[in-house]
This record gives C-alpha cells, structure tokens and sequence, in this order.
C-alpha cells in the first residue's frame, strides 16, 4: 500500500479465539478419553457444590469421576470434595472472574484420568463471565436458587441462554419466598428453547432423581 | 472487570494486524458487541487506553457497532431489541424467542501507513 495515508484493514475476527482455541482442544482431550463434562455456573451460594454431591453419590462406583473446583481464592470446595474420596483440583482464578479454558486445560493434563468417566467442572459464582466462555464441556449447567429471585433471566441473559440445563435448587424454600417458577421457565425458554428445566431441593431429595437420571444418560450416550 | 481480557485481546489482535500490514499508528477500531455481553464501553475504553500506552495503538478510539437481539414473535415476526426481552416489542404478546446479541468480535482497523 501507498505509505503516509489512513487505511482501513478489515480484520472480523472473534475477539475470543485464543479462548475458543483452548476450548477446542479440551473438547478433542476430553473426546478421546471419553470423558462426559459438565461446567457448573451460577451465583455464589445456589448450590453447585451441593449439586456436585448429589451427583458424586449418585456415580459412586459406576466409573471415575473427577472434579475441578474453580474460585477466586481458597481450597475450601476442593477440600469439601475431597472428603469424599473424589479427585479434586482446585483453581484459584484470582483476577480472573471465571474459569479460564487454558488453566483447564492444564490442570486437566497434570490430572490421572485414565478411569474418569464424568467430570464435573464447577466455576466461579458469577451469572456474567463464565457464561462468556466456553470449556469445551459437553453440557452447560446453570443453577437458580429460589432464594436469589425470579428476574434473574432478564438480568443475566447470556447465561440463560447459553445453558443446556436448568436446574433451579432450593424448591423446599418455595413457600417462605416470591418466586414465580413459571415466569423462569418461560424466560429461559425465550432464551434458549431447548433448555431441560429441573426443580430440585438437596434438603429433601424433591426432584433430584430426575436430573441425575438425564446426567446419568447424557454420560452413557458418549461413547 | 470482564473488559480487562477482552481489551488485552483487542490490542493483541489490534498490533498483530498493524505490524502484519507495516502500519505506522492504530487511529480506530471497530468491534461489534452484542448487547447479551455486559460490556460497559466506558470500562473497556478506559482499559484499552491504558493497556495501549507505549504502543502503536496509543490513543486509537474503539467504536463500536452494537449487535441486537432478534425477537422472534408468534404473531409479527422478526424485530430487534436493545435488551434481552419477554415481550414481543411492537405487539407485546409473549409468544417469543430471541436469539443473537452475542458478537464479540473487531471488525476492522484504521492505521496509518
């Protein structure tokens, strides 16, 4: 081109890509092994440790699990889980508002996953960033307590619409709170209308088997 | 603080190109941003002016073309949104999905050469 003038370079290009780059290559990683994955979003306090319980005690001896804890700071979900005989590696995000696909993807490499099946991959309580970025899981968990409200899908769209599962938690609590079930479901469905909605309470076990049911076959159907 | 990476990338992507095609100076960029992203463009200028110091694409302006969301409605078809929505915004009616208003990505670059 001609030097001294101002010209325009048509770039179009994701501002993700090394994100997404690194997400790929944990999708073929896990591929190979045939590893089923879930990433685990929500607020803080909704519940995904929790759900990771249920679900650690519902694979109990039916192939590896592995989990990933992910948090701004400190080992104490890693060490929650690891209670329960389960590998557990913890990444502490600092800065970093969610987990990021190439710490993953190390942590992952440094893992023994030789008898893993299902791997749960809970990430830091945030509706905003985590939404954002891809781990190359298999399924997108997003958790609602009744407790945080019923607009969080109008505030929190992304998240909504990129999940695969809804799983609102807390259900015991519906008759001390003001939360419309109806008008979350409605919502997420506006978002995304393959969303599989599930109602859960860990307290009293309501609902809990149907979601462990789908996990359960969602895992089986990656061979 | 999400804009942090996101502006890091651009100006990763902004002084790649730039040297790739022996540009002088970075004058703008242009990023289409979905409305879905939660991107403050005060935050993400601010963070780009600052990471830019020192480099080709100091005081280079970001502008940028925001993406809307497509409302899909039962009744009256496509429109668009500035935000997410559960309401249909010419007839109201609830019947809706709505989908795009996700981009993130840099269109273009002006240099100088």
């Amino acid at each position: 081109m001609a030097p001294g003038g101002n010209v325009r370079i048509d770039v179009e290009r994701s501002i993700q890509r090394s994100a997404d780059e690194s997400a790929a290559e944990i999708r073929a990683f896990l591929l190979e092994r045939k590893i089923f994955a879930l990433n685990l979003i929500s607020s803080p306090g909704s519940g995904k440790t929790t759900l990771i319980e249920a679900l650690l005690a519902r694979f109990e001896g039916k192939g590896g699990v592995a989990v990933v804890e992910g948090d701004i700071e400190t080992e104490i979900d890693a060490e929650r889980i690891r209670k329960l005989g389960v590998q557990v590696r913890q990444i502490n995000t600092r800065s970093s508002c969610h987990i990021q696909p190439f710490r993953l993807l190390s942590v992952l490499r440094e893992m023994d996953l030789s008898t893993t099946r299902l791997l749960l991959v809970e990430n830091v309580g945030n509706l905003v960033c985590p939404a954002e970025v891809s781990l190359g899981e298999d399924a997108r968990v997003v958790l609602l307590s009744v407790t945080e409200g019923d607009e969080k899908p109008l505030k929190y769209p992304l998240a909504f619409k990129t999940a695969d599962l809804l799983v609102i938690t807390k259900t015991d609590l519906l008759p001390h709170v003001t939360f419309d079930v109806e008008r979350v479901r409605r919502a997420a469905r506006a978002a995304n209308p393959a969303v599989e909605i599930f109602e859960v309470s860990a307290t009293t076990g309501a609902g809990m088997s149907d979601f462990l049911d789908r996990i359960e076959a969602l895992r089986a159907a990656k061979r | 603080m999400h804009e942090l990476g996101i502006a890091n990338e651009i100006l990763d992507v902004a002084l790649s190109e730039a040297g790739r095609n022996a540009a002088k100076k970075v004058t703008s960029i242009r990023l289409r941003v979905g409305v879905l992203r939660a991107i403050e463009a005060g935050n993400l200028s601010f963070l780009f002016e600052h990471l830019a110091r020192g480099t080709p694409a100091e005081g280079a302006l970001l502008e940028i073309v925001e993406d809307p969301v497509r409302v899909e409605c039962d009744a009256c078809g496509v429109s668009e949104s500035p935000s997410f929505t559960l309401e249909c915004p010419r007839c109201k009616g609830a019947g809706v999905s709505v989908t795009g208003g996700d981009s993130l990505s840099i269109l273009s670059l002006d240099v100088d050469t």
